[in-house]
């Protein structure tokens, strides 16, 4: 890890955006872009692929934000780690597998989060339902609020959502 | 007692995509059918629009292909403009094509493919897959995603952002080449065509091992599509239409894209909604064709770059006429790799990327625009229809995997022909039929991010519904 690394903060939302609350992820990424936080880097993508290690290695911390079509009332924190034994079988990879990723090539998966925003629609369309823009809002002002922390010593309240 | 055997990859939203392989009353396999998702819905979702948006919408259609889809789809907007765009703008465009195969490809052979390739199919699952390979091959791993990583460079070099960049648009390009973008990519150069040197000269060293699977993965006569240049050079963006026969015979040649509809039909199938276009004047059966890098390189002259060229000699010798394997799709995309570098190379020395003269402008001069270029996985058709006002009242996107429908039809049927025995499932069909598709790399990821994952469920049941035996990959 690099001097300094620790501080950095990186959100990758993905999702599909042609695909009504798929596109919650990359929404959420985007609002970050935005808002320009210090020491906070964001990245909207359709899916994570292999090339995105190299970007998650160079991390401080990485917080993950996807739609999610499990129900749900609100949106979700969860602590990731490498899988045991994780593989790769198709165009696109989950997270776990993108830290075992990073691990194996460039020696480093930093801590890292799920968070995740329940999807109601998932049909053709730009727009979100209301539902999962409410949970976007939500997972905007979380990410800034966990990010405007000193890092390490606050991850048990990143992990817990407060 | 005929019986079926079902496949089912798990997707979260859509992408429905199975397998189903057919017993005959003797317990032998009669036939297979593989099911994929088609575009249907954009086609839908994009009606009413003004056919200058579709530069920005088609290529969120796929999150691996999206360059592929931009072209296109800038094409058919030069049609319905009817303009020839600036000589610099179709220089870029084809800059951006070759870096999407580069990517691509590297994805599809280091990644997905490289791990039964150099491993083995009757390795333990465990250690079959990237992670496997690091630990066998750490360097050839590596290489494999900086090279990866180029191709997506050139791609942001010119577009600003690798994946879905609203660059091209009917008429030609937004931006010329930066001299820091293409110093950065020269500099690279000299690794990327080490990295694929180096594998090539693997790969061709396995090959003897693999004669086994190259005569049961997908190895029958078949047409084969895609563009070439008028001389018959590999084409990837320009060009016209070229079919060739399993005897390498040209069967048609110089079709314009947008007369496409006279020499491709579709079919329909009762168990699926997916149809399978074929070469209209030879009917369903004998019309089956192949797209994507076995067929370019089978329809080609040459390649039109030196080492690529001396790749294709040696790619040649491995079958009479055509190269007819399905699994010689793997060595055609590492050829294409090296030609792509090869091509990048040389556009990379011409002053014209640089060019301030890169876009036409029209009105409304054609009511149809066909917009065609070579996807990493085929030849890629974006037909759109408009009022005179520019709305867009008909699309017909016709996308590689959907052409290649018959032909992984035959390839699953062929690996379970010799693999199922004994009405059970066995981990080496699993293995085999999961790698005859992965020969083709399908893009079921075109809908969401999710759709793609190879999680596989076969069920075999008798002529009453009755499971007989399932067996899951997760």
């Amino acid at each position: 890890m690099k001097p300094g690394a620790t501080d950095s903060w990186l959100v990758i939302g993905y999702g599909n955006t042609l695909r009504e609350d798929d596109g919650a992820g990359p929404a959420v990424a985007e609002a970050i872009a935005e808002r320009g936080a210090p020491g906070v880097r964001a990245l909207a993508c359709p899916q994570l692929s292999p090339e995105h290690a190299e970007t998650v290695a160079a991390a401080g911390q990485v917080i993950f934000v996807d739609a999610s079509a499990a129900g749900g009332a609100g949106i979700g924190w969860e602590s990731l780690a490498p899988p045991a034994a994780a593989t790769i079988d198709g165009h696109t990879l989950a997270p776990g597998t993108l830290l075992a990723l990073a691990r194996q090539v460039y020696g480093r998966a930093p801590p890292s989060f799920a968070l995740t925003i329940p999807a109601r629609r998932l049909g053709f369309g730009e727009r979100l339902s209301p539902e999962t823009q409410a949970g976007v809002d939500a997972a905007i002002r979380a990410i800034l609020e966990a990010t405007s922390r000193a890092a390490p010593e606050n991850q048990k309240a990143i992990r817990l959502g407060q | 007692m005929a019986s079926r055997i079902v496949i089912d990859p798990v997707t979260r939203i859509e992408g429905h995509a199975k397998i189903s392989v057919f017993l005959d009353d003797h317990g032998n396999v009669s036939d297979a059918a593989f099911h994929v998702v088609e575009f249907r819905g954009f086609e839908k979702f994009c009606l009413g629009r003004p056919y200058t948006e579709m530069t920005g919408i088609t290529p969120r259609i796929c999150g691996i292909c999206p360059v592929s889809h931009l072209l296109a789809s800038a094409k058919a907007g030069d049609a319905i403009m009817a303009v020839s765009i600036p000589p610099a703008a179709d220089k870029l465009r084809r800059l951006m094509n070759l870096g999407q195969i580069v990517q691509s490809h590297a994805l599809s052979f280091f990644h997905l493919s490289a791990p039964d390739l150099l491993l083995g199919w009757d390795a333990p699952p465990a250690d079959r897959n990237v992670f496997g390979l690091m630990a066998s091959h750490r360097e050839l791993a590596r290489a494999g995603i900086r090279l990866r990583q180029f191709g997506q460079e050139v791609i942001e070099v010119l577009g600003g952002k690798r994946i879905h960049p609203a660059w091209a648009v009917p008429g030609g390009v937004r931006a010329p080449l930066g001299n820091e973008g293409r110093e950065r990519l020269q500099a690279w150069l000299p690794e990327v065509f080490a990295t694929v040197r180096a594998t090539l000269a693997l790969y061709r060293g396995t090959l003897p091992a693999r004669e086994g699977e190259s005569r049961v993965f997908g190895d029958f006569p078949s047409l084969f599509m895609g563009l070439v240049a008028p001389d018959g050079t590999w084409e990837h963006h320009g060009g016209r239409l070229r079919f060739t026969d399993a005897g390498g015979r040209i069967v048609a040649d110089q079709i314009e894209p947008r007369d496409y509809r006279d020499v491709i039909a579709e079919c329909a199938h009762p168990s699926s909604y997916l149809k399978s276009p074929y070469y209209r004047p030879l009917g369903p059966e004998a019309g089956m064709y192949r797209v994507g890098p076995l067929a370019r390189l089978n329809i080609c002259s040459r390649m039109g770059v030196p080492e690529a060229d001396e790749e294709l000699r040696r790619f040649r010798a491995l079958g009479r006429g055509a190269v007819t394997s399905s699994f010689h799709y793997h060595y055609a995309r590492l050829i294409e790799i090296l030609a792509a570098l090869e091509y990048i190379e040389r556009a990379l020395r011409d002053p014209d990327l640089g060019s301030a003269e890169l876009r036409a402008d029209a009105g409304i001069n054609s009511r149809r625009g066909v917009g065609a270029s070579e996807a990493p996985r085929g030849t890629l058709f974006h037909d759109y229809s408009v009022d005179a006002n520019g709305l867009l009242t008909g699309v017909n996107l016709i996308v590689a995997t959907g052409q290649n429908n018959l032909a992984m039809n035959r390839t699953v049927a062929q690996i379970a022909r010799h693999f199922v025995t004994g009405g059970r499932i066995t981990e080496p069909m699993l293995n085999r039929i999961e790698h005859g598709i992965r020969c083709f790399d399908p893009c079921l990821s075109c809908s969401t991010h999710a759709v793609g994952h190879m999680a596989l469920h076969v069920t075999l049941l008798d002529a009453d519904g009755k499971v007989r035996h399932e067996a899951w990959r997760d």
